[in-house]
């Protein structure tokens, strides 16, 4: 029982307490504004806690971790703009449900189940995390090939019935991540001689200039015709029953969060997209079609990116090998504080481990607490005139962009996105099957290579591996089903095996 | 509308160009305001952790305080250009590892330590060590080479991409011995325990401290230490003691130093030099170093680039034997390491 006196260390240390509730806050604001991410915050809190002691710096920089990710999905919501790659999927259903005037309901049910996600991570990372650490090292390059593929399926569902054109976004998308210097090989590609495009696109600048700047000019667009304002409806917290409803959708997308996050090649973006398209198939009667104010569409991908946080540790805390770029800098704070990151961690230091989980149920509580706190003042944004709100976002993206690496170039890329996903918007093109491509763009590109090159180039060998390694013939497996099961032909097999289920 | 779009324009040209604008810099009272510290690599990376925990030492001694800034990418020859492009006044100080030498050789950029920079210091180099996983039945370096010899092409060894510490220490093998391994490049250390540990890899070439830990649980077995002396820290046989012609290839391996631009004042360099070589004496960042496997060295001036002349040949010649570089060292001026004096 010694495990539970460590793990209530925070609850009853006041220091402790306080900077996870202070890191927590501060995390949902950092979040909520587009462009200054989790990374970037985490990364500032490693130097300026360098001389503090250990336990007190990883706190701040947990309750951070924590916020920063729910905070994201804020300004998703409110004005279609992710403030991380990771609330992508929250902007599909999130932004139209407060459109509709639904503003209150979507951040209130965002809150919930980012509390729910975040603690089923937690519990996974307390109760398993030896075995889903060797589950996700089995992860094999092929695996990961296989598992960008299956993202990338997601662009029927994110394309909003043209899936020519969401073909296409995918397409331009996967070119655009190729720019830059060569992975595997360190060749150029695309760079015509430039040091700066020898860097590539980050798919944070995509996704401002995407989502951020072309929704600005978007929106200017229409300021004229100044239509009637978004109604707002006062937040009514719904019956229990609704949320509870949502609980089992919640915990298996939350398990498939873990699961991505807790796999080295894969973070919070990819399970909140895994997340969002597994609702999108399994719910039988949303209130509204996914994409026009789904609210099981804002559930999903929130539970799911919030349970990526706890999977993310698992690999950092049992084997030194980090989950996602945040979990890189806690490896590096870790360091600084004179412990060794590795297979070791818990057997020398155990009671970290431990500390570790309870400032992850604290930061969870605080999430909740501060979240349905905040609602009150973040739903003010919805009624800002645009006159005024615009330019603000328009100065906060291009700080954004600039702040990520300093770099003008990035500010420019960031430019260029914006007028580029502007038109898009025009011309009916989604612009998320775009973000969906740089981000997995790479991924594809990196896990084929490298597992064609493990199979040392013989195509037989590279073959077979898809069939006989039992994650690699799941993977394969689901891929298969996913589009067989798009076929007509697969609705009559259906028809005929299930005829009385489909009658009822 | 308008009206208002161009102001927003003219708000963001502001605040940008006040991030840029430099202040005439007094030489005699340097340094009277904040330095810039540009680091090569990401947040949280080796080389990160070495340069913020000098820095902060640093600043101590300079009575100054350091702005760090990671402008990563390009295996790190985005921050060198940065830092070559900028005022050569002091104010810019440029944290990195050793890629710079192989630029030119690999076609990745101009910027080359030794001709662009001046070193203020060499901080410490880190040791590599050969890995296999617990179960190989490789038991001594020698046997993974004696099986590499007899089935040229059979084994995996992960590495780093082109240029990095594994391809490396794999050109050397090479060159000396004559074995060939199938090469899968991967994203650093971090993804080469995980490819080794999920059974991905047969071999590689990590960071002796990472690789330490996994060797206490049972994971990894390290097979030989790549330098030319035992180090009682690590229990492994030194690469030279097994194979003596490597003796010439070492000491090499991976190093973090501080540079600033070659036109950068004399008494500017002086008072850096001796800011830095206090700071890497501190005790505190001398057990930093040595829980990273690295070991201290703290050169500065002609020594360091000496120091570093020695590293560049082994790696760029290297590369070039075994067909990984687009140009010959010759062509900037690198002699073989047997040649130089």
């Amino acid at each position: 029982m010694e495990f539970l006196q460590q793990i209530l260390i925070p609850f009853f240390d006041w220091e402790l307490l306080i900077l996870v509730a202070a890191g927590t806050l501060a995390g949902i604001f950092i979040g909520a504004i587009p462009g200054l991410s989790v990374t970037m915050a985490v990364a500032l809190l490693l130097s300026l806690t360098y001389s503090w002691d250990m336990l007190p710096a990883l706190a701040l920089m947990l309750g951070v971790y924590y916020g920063g990710v729910y905070g994201g999905s804020r300004a998703a919501i409110l004005v279609n703009i992710p403030g991380s790659p990771a609330s992508v999927a929250t902007s599909l259903d999130g932004f139209p449900m407060s459109q509709k005037g639904e503003a209150g309901l979507a951040l209130f049910l965002t809150t919930i189940f980012s509390f729910v996600g975040g603690l089923v991570g937690v519990l996974v990372l307390a109760s398993a995390a030896p075995v889903v650490a060797s589950f996700a090292v089995q992860f094999a390059n092929r695996d990961y090939f296989l598992l960008a593929m299956l993202g990338l399926l997601l662009v029927g569902n994110l394309s909003n019935g043209t899936v020519a054109k969401g073909l296409f976004s995918a397409g331009a998308g996967i070119v655009i991540g190729l720019i830059g210097m060569d992975p595997i090989g360190g060749g150029s590609r695309f760079t015509f001689g430039s040091l700066q495009l020898m860097n590539g696109v980050d798919f944070i600048i995509a996704l401002l200039g995407l989502f951020g700047m072309s929704e600005i000019l978007y929106q200017m667009r229409e300021l004229k015709r100044q239509g009637k304002p978004v109604e707002f409806k006062k937040m009514i917290i719904p019956p229990l029953r609704f949320i509870l409803k949502f609980l089992p959708l919640s915990m298996r997308v939350s398990i498939l969060g873990v699961l991505t996050g807790a796999l080295p090649g894969a973070g919070g973006e990819i399970a909140a997209l895994l997340s969002y398209d597994h609702a999108k198939r399994s719910t039988k009667n949303p209130n509204r079609p996914f994409g026009e104010g789904a609210h099981a569409g804002v559930i999903a991908p929130e539970a799911g990116n919030s349970a990526a946080i706890g999977g993310a540790m698992i690999p950092m805390l049992t084997l030194g090998i980090p989950g996602d770029a945040v979990t890189a800098i806690f490896i590096g704070a870790l360091f600084i504080h004179g412990l060794q990151p590795g297979p070791m961690l818990m057997a020398q230091s155990g009671d970290l481990f431990w500390v570790m989980v309870g400032s992850s149920i604290l930061a969870n509580i605080f999430l909740l607490i501060f979240g349905l706190m905040v609602v009150s003042i973040f739903i003010r944004i919805v009624t800002v005139p645009k006159q005024i709100l615009l330019p603000i976002i328009a100065v906060i993206t291009v700080i954004g962009s600039y702040a990520m690496n300093y770099s003008l170039t990035d500010v420019y890329w960031m430019l260029g996105f914006g007028l580029i996903g502007f038109f898009m918007k025009v011309h009916n093109f989604s612009v998320a099957p775009l973000v969906l491509g740089i981000i997995l763009g790479p991924l594809i590109d990196t896990s084929f290579r490298r597992a064609y090159m493990s199979a040392n180039g013989s195509m037989p060998d590279f073959l077979t591996g898809f069939v006989t390694n039992p994650i690699s013939l799941i993977l394969t497996i689901v891929i298969a089903f996913t589009i067989f099961s798009q076929t007509p032909i697969y609705k009559k097999v259906k028809q005929k095996i299930l005829p009385k289920k489909q009658q009822t | 509308m308008k009206k208002l779009g161009l102001l927003t324009g003219v708000v963001v040209v502001g605040i940008l160009g006040a991030c840029e604008s430099s202040e005439t810099s007094g030489e005699s009272n340097y340094p009277s305001r904040d330095i810039n510290g540009i680091i090569q690599w990401g947040e949280g990376g080796a080389t990160d952790n070495v340069a913020r925990s000098l820095a902060i030492q640093a600043e101590d001694a300079l009575d100054a305080s350091f702005v760090m800034q990671n402008r990563e990418g390009a295996t790190g020859a985005i921050a060198t250009q940065y830092v070559y492009d900028q005022p050569a006044d002091g104010y810019s100080v440029l944290f990195g590892a050793e890629n710079p030498l192989i630029y030119n050789v690999l076609g990745i950029s101009e910027r080359d330590y030794i001709e662009d920079f001046y070193p203020v210091n060499i901080i410490g180099q880190g040791l590599a060590g050969i890995v296999v996983k617990d179960d190989s039945e490789f038991e001594t370096l020698e046997d993974l080479v004696e099986y590499a010899q007899e089935n040229p092409g059979d084994l995996t060894l992960g590495t780093s991409g082109e240029g990095g510490l594994p391809h490396v220490v794999a050109s050397m093998l090479s060159a000396e011995l004559g074995t060939e391994f199938n090469q899968v490049p991967y994203d650093g250390d971090g993804p080469l325990f995980t490819a080794m540990l999920g059974n991905q890899i047969d071999a590689t070439v990590v960071g002796v401290a990472g690789a330490q830990e996994y060797v206490e649980a049972g994971d990894i077995r390290m097979l030989s230490i790549v330098h030319n002396e035992e180090v009682d820290a690590w229990d492994a046989p030194a690469l030279s003691d097994i194979y003596p012609e490597f003796d010439k290839y070492l000491p090499w391996g991976p190093f973090y130093g501080a540079f600033v631009h070659p036109d950068t004042p004399d008494d500017i360099k002086s008072t850096l030099v001796d800011a830095f070589n206090e700071a890497v004496d501190e005790e505190s960042f001398q057990e930093l170093l040595s829980s990273l496997g690295a070991e201290p060295i703290n050169i500065s001036g002609d020594e360091a680039v000496e120091w570093m002349k020695q590293t560049q040949a082994v790696s760029a010649w290297l590369l070039y034997d075994a067909g990984a570089t687009e140009s010959s060292p010759e062509e900037f001026g690198i002699p073989r390491v047997e040649d130089l004096d």
